[in-house]
């Protein structure tokens, strides 16, 4: 336990200080800053356009942070030799991949808290007529944002124990893209009774597989949840838990391939 | 007898697009306790292939290792074990010392004051709060030797750790060296710096394109020296009276140089010198070298075979030459 999480201590370090990860975090405050007062944004002074312009803006910054800090963490390690020091010590190899994920995680949620935070002041000082619980109620996306951001990790983890960062990086956006935009269309399919047996086959295969990333926007996926659900509190604990369970198919899945692997 | 390293037919294949390739082949090392032991071989001979496999890091293709006595690459043994690699790179972030408590936490060492006496013992006291990316090459491979020594282990695994060092770093981690084993730690070393090898190591063996040309004691390898002979006033007739097996001789503008094994005693020619009324310049013993064992192990590569033929300038040895020439063309 101590070494995964001082392996997961030592990634953090190093994410937070890689330079290309703070650029992107910085364009993404940079645009946060600037949101009200632009002027699409400002004409009606629209709240809702506002909200969901920001966390769009946390959403996209986060996900590219998430691959891109995620795709490179094995092979670099592998191709500095660093792997070789901690391999030979006492340090099983899903201790490593497992300290690795813990570190990319830890680092993604440092710098999501930031542009979190950043939202939560830029409202407080622009929209001055919203009341409290309305920043509060807005905090809240983030907190789904990050738990989608651990899955995409976990994805972008497992990937990244057999193919190079490059194809990584277009294999883990692409999963998240259709679990973000299709999962929806895909549930629908798999439910949809007057479909061929095998269309609805392939879309239930596709929809247990891909990740269903899209029931983590709060923002406008909750209005489209079918009547079982009966609390919102529910529907939270629900998606975390699918997110935990996904997270550990993903890594177990890794550790797997990893643990052949010659490095 | 326990072992600390031992392995039988160990053979590592790699799948290449141009077929497959065996860089290790059925590879028998055995290595005491308590030795420092060279392994020696030219690049690409499969050094670090092997050593990653005694780790564990790859796996065989076929073969047995075994490593502390368990098989190669067992987590118990890894408690007991330590690993410097050729190039390290650490963290460039840390510093000195937080890479030592890094290192010592994947042991679950959290002592701090262990962590400094080793960077003091390794001459490192001043600098380990200096970040990593500040540190020389000679400071990066003493903080490896530092971080090898957290474990206090038994058996350590020094791939080239001279590598692109200057003499004084150089003797300095020598010295280290000899202090480990001194310590009755084994230690397995991989080294191109022959001289350092013959100095520290008590065994060695030397590996050519994945199989092994020799494994033995030092003293034992290097026993049989040679004699040179040089002798001026000559005529060719003596000089190919003694050309044989294993005398080299050559001999131009009257000058006679002859290379002869010290087994061959060298009174019968020095005699025969003596009646041709010839003048005898010197007669220099030579120990044989590390460096003459590993050419010899490693002959029949082109590269040497070049290396051969610039030695061979006189007129007596241009048909062995073109000989060479031949058979290279054949190549
Ligand atoms: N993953 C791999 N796939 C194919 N061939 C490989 C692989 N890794 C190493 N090799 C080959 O194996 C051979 C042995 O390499 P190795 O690194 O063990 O040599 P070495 O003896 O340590 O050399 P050096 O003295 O240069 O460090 C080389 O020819 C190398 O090209
Ligand atoms: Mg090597």
């Amino acid at each position: 336990m101590g070494a995964i999480l001082s392996i997961a201590k030592t990634t953090i370090g190093e994410a937070i200080r890689r330079r290309v990860l703070l650029v992107i975090l910085l364009v993404g405050v940079l645009f946060l800053v600037i949101a009200p007062g632009l002027s699409v944004l400002s004409l009606r002074q629209n709240y809702t356009v506002l909200t969901s312009f920001t966390l769009g803006v946390i959403q996209l910054t986060s996900a590219v942070i998430a691959i891109v800090l995620t795709v490179y963490l094995l092979p670099n390690e592998v191709e500095r030799r660093t792997i070789y020091t901690i391999l030979s010590k006492p340090v099983y190899r899903w201790h490593f991949l497992l300290g690795k994920y813990l570190g990319a995680v830890g680092a993604l949620g440092m710098m999501m808290l930031l542009m979190s935070t950043v939202l939560v002041l830029v409202f407080r000082i622009m929209q001055q007529q919203a009341s409290m619980d309305d920043v509060l109620q807005l905090a809240t996306a983030p907190i789904f944002f990050f738990v989608q951001m651990s899955l995409l990790a976990a994805v972008a983890m497992f990937f990244s124990t057999f193919v190079s960062p490059i194809v990584n990086f277009f294999l883990s956006g692409g999963v998240y893209l259709v679990g973000t935009l299709f999962s929806p269309v895909f549930q629908d399919l798999s439910n949809n009774q007057t479909l061929p047996a095998a269309v609805k086959g392939a879309a239930t295969v596709i929809h247990s597989i891909v990740p269903n990333f899209a029931q983590y926007n709060i923002q406008g996926g909750i209005i489209n949840q079918g009547p079982e659900l009966r609390s919102i509190e529910l529907y939270y604990v629900q998606i975390v838990v699918y997110a935990l369970f996904y997270i550990a198919a993903f890594l177990i899945a890794g550790m797997m391939i990893f643990d052949r692997k010659e490095v | 007898m326990n072992l600390a390293i031992e392995t039988k037919d160990l053979t590592k294949t790699y799948k290449t697009s141009s077929g497959p390739q065996s860089v290790v082949k059925n590879l028998d090392l055995q290595v005491e306790r308590g030795e420092i032991f060279g392994f020696l071989g030219p690049n690409g001979a499969g050094k670090t292939t092997t050593i990653k496999i005694l780790l564990g890091i790859i796996d065989s293709t076929s073969g047995e290792a075994s490593v502390l006595g368990n098989p190669a690459g067992d987590i118990e043994s890894h408690k007991k074990l330590s690993y410097l690699p050729e190039k390290p790179y650490y963290y460039e972030h840390m510093t000195g010392v937080e890479i030592m408590q890094f290192y010592a936490s994947l042991f679950g060492i959290k002592d701090r004051d262990l962590c400094e006496r080793l960077l003091n013992r390794v001459n490192l006291g001043n600098d380990m709060n200096r970040p990593i990316s500040q540190y020389s090459k000679g400071m990066q491979q003493r903080i490896g030797l530092a971080q090898s020594l957290l474990n206090d282990p038994e058996l350590l695994f020094l791939d080239e750790p001279t590598g692109g060092l200057d003499p004084i770093a150089h003797i300095e981690i020598r010295d280290l060296i000899l202090k480990f084993r001194d310590e009755g730690r084994t230690v397995f070393i991989s080294s191109h710096e022959l001289s350092d090898v013959e100095r520290i190591c008590d065994r060695v063996a030397i590996i050519n394109k994945g199989e092994l040309v020799h494994q033995g004691r030092l003293d034992q390898l290097l026993s049989g020296g040679r004699i040179e002979i040089t002798a001026d006033n000559l005529t060719e007739e003596i000089a190919n009276k003694f050309r044989g097996d294993d005398f080299t001789v050559s001999f131009k503008n009257g000058r006679l140089i002859a290379d002869i094994p010290d087994s061959a005693h060298p009174g019968e020619m020095l005699d025969a010198i003596r009646a041709a009324n010839g003048d005898i310049v010197s007669v220099i013993p030579r120990r044989k070298r590390l460096e003459d064992l590993f050419l010899e192990s490693v002959a029949g590569d082109n590269v040497l075979k070049g290396r051969k033929m610039s030695k061979m300038t006189d007129d007596h040895n241009a048909a062995e030459a073109v000989e060479v020439t031949t058979e290279e063309g054949a190549n």
